[in-house]
């Protein structure tokens, strides 16, 4: 049983140094086991500037196994999937320990972020890049934010007529907008791919 | 053809935990991380079936029958053992041997001898190692839970107040992942806790076990569930709670006495730091800890005192 509890004294906790730190955790829908954490891309990295959304599931037995995340943003790094946003850290795996948290483990990622480890790589292809061509894999990585870490400054009902006049039905773009939290973007890919 | 999403299982078979066809297929790349820990947790339900958290008390007699045709030098140690011990019981091997040991070993020798006076004494020592864990920074939420959950187990092993516990029951709750695990992982963050608030004192033994920083070793190897313990654990567990505990060891080290062979033990006690530790020692200045486990390289089990 998963221990409601103990989550929603994370989201508040985490939550409450926001301005500090930047990394939030929501609920994604109405309930404590699917959720969202945003990050903001580390300074002085190609990832400067962008807010990365992570989908985060809670197993039944969280916080005795790890919380499963994945990018919801788009990103070009050696560590995370660029197709599918899997991240290879060894914290989200087995060396994950109760005494962590989920804001723990976003700060975790940020860092990765800033440090990737190229020689124990999630997407082949970004290492290889990083490794022989880090000029071309750095303006990659910055291309890849500013196309989809960037949340313009449009407001919610610009980004909603942005959609509806896409050709997608007003309700629906409301609710796919409120469940990737207010990432056009994000909402758009949604929205696409249903 | 695989298939991720179902994991054979085979009860029958011994050996082999998994059915996965490696021939037909043996692209790694497919296997999903989500996959392997679903493999992972599937390996760990089948032990689970196989062998609870703790067993049953058996007769030293047991062990004897495991080496039968073994190496001789287990045997002979085995009944040097039985001079003085009784009886085993037998945790399950999952990484966490030691601190269910532990667990189990403490509280039934609690409720067997309801001494207060002990009690009173590791309750002082969780609330100093509470207050470790705050000058460290950790966030109350992530280990309040686990504390309370051990202090719980605490006051219903003394007998006479509405939480009391019978021994059934307190078997069947060590055998109850639920408060197990909970108990392991409050274990697991006192052993980090005094660790990381003496790094000095333990830095060069994590250098030579593991060629870390103290904070990368708690991270790593304390802190996770299914890390194993080591001389740098028992250590600084029985510091911070102040618990003597005795380690027996049982290897195919030749440990010829005049004689015969002997079987070594060593026995953890508490550093002087805290200075009431009147209930352990009983003459003189011979320590005579009544938790004592039984190591096998890589195990922990519970061993009892005839």
């Amino acid at each position: 049983m998963l221990d409601f509890g103990r989550v929603q004294k994370e989201l508040q906790e985490c939550n409450k140094d926001i301005n500090l730190s930047g990394i939030s955790v929501n609920p994604k829908f109405d309930n404590l086991i699917n959720l969202i954490g945003s990050i903001p891309g580390p300074v002085a990295t190609p990832y400067e500037g962008g807010t990365f959304k992570i989908d985060i599931d809670l197993p039944d037995a969280y916080p005795f196994e790890p919380p499963r995340m994945k990018f919801a943003t788009k990103v070009w790094h050696p560590n995370i999937s660029s197709q599918s946003g899997a991240i290879c850290l060894d914290i989200l795996k087995d060396q994950w320990s109760p005494a962590l948290t989920l804001k723990t483990a976003l700060l975790s990622i940020q860092a990765l972020l800033s440090a990737p480890e190229p020689d124990d790589p999630q997407d082949a292809v970004v290492a290889q890049q990083y490794l022989k061509d880090y000029q071309t894999f750095a303006s990659t990585a910055r291309y890849w934010t500013e196309s989809f870490a960037k949340t313009s400054s449009l407001g919610v009902d610009e980004k909603v007529q942005k959609l509806v006049e896409m050709g997608f039905p007003e309700d629906l773009v409301r609710k796919t907008l409120g469940a990737v939290g207010g990432d056009e973007n994000l909402a758009l890919e949604k929205l696409c791919s249903a | 053809m695989q298939n991720h999403d179902e994991i054979p299982v085979e009860s029958e078979s011994e050996s082999t935990a998994f059915n996965i066809d490696y021939e037909a297929d043996d692209d790694w790349s497919n296997y999903k991380d989500s996959d392997v820990m679903q493999q992972q947790s599937a390996i760990f339900e089948q032990d689970a079936a196989r062998f609870p958290f703790v067993g049953d008390k058996e007769p030293l007699s047991s062990l004897e029958a495991e080496y039968k045709s073994g190496s001789p030098i287990l045997l002979e140690k085995i009944k040097v053992l039985s001079e003085k011990y009784a009886a085993i019981r037998r945790t399950r091997g999952d990484g966490n041997c030691f601190f269910r040991s532990l667990m189990f070993s403490y509280l039934e020798h609690i409720l067997e001898s309801q001494d207060q006076a002990e009690v009173e004494h590791v309750k002082a020592n969780v609330e100093k190692c509470r207050k470790t864990l705050q000058d460290l920074g950790y966030a109350d939420f992530t280990f309040e839970d686990f504390f309370s959950l051990f202090i719980e187990q605490l006051d219903s092993v003394l007998q006479g107040n509405e939480l009391s516990i019978s021994h059934d029951e307190l078997v069947a709750r060590s055998r109850d992942q639920c408060v197990s695990d909970y108990v392991v992982m409050f274990f697991r963050f006192v052993t980090s806790g005094e660790i990381k608030k003496r790094s000095e004192f333990f830095e060069p033994f994590i250098l030579g076990l593991s060629n870390t920083t103290v904070e990368q070793f708690c991270k790593t190897s304390v802190e996770p569930m299914g890390e194993e313990s080591d001389h740098v654990h028992i250590t600084a567990l029985c510091d911070a709670l102040g618990v003597p505990i005795r380690v027996v060891y049982l290897d195919r080290s030749s440990c010829e006495k005049e004689g015969g062979v002997s079987v070594n033990h060593h026995d953890f006690v508490p550093t002087p730091a805290d200075g009431a530790n009147a209930s352990t020692s009983e003459t003189g200045s011979e320590p005579n800890p009544f938790i004592v486990l039984l190591y096998r390289p890589g195990h922990y089990d519970i061993l009892y005192k005839k």
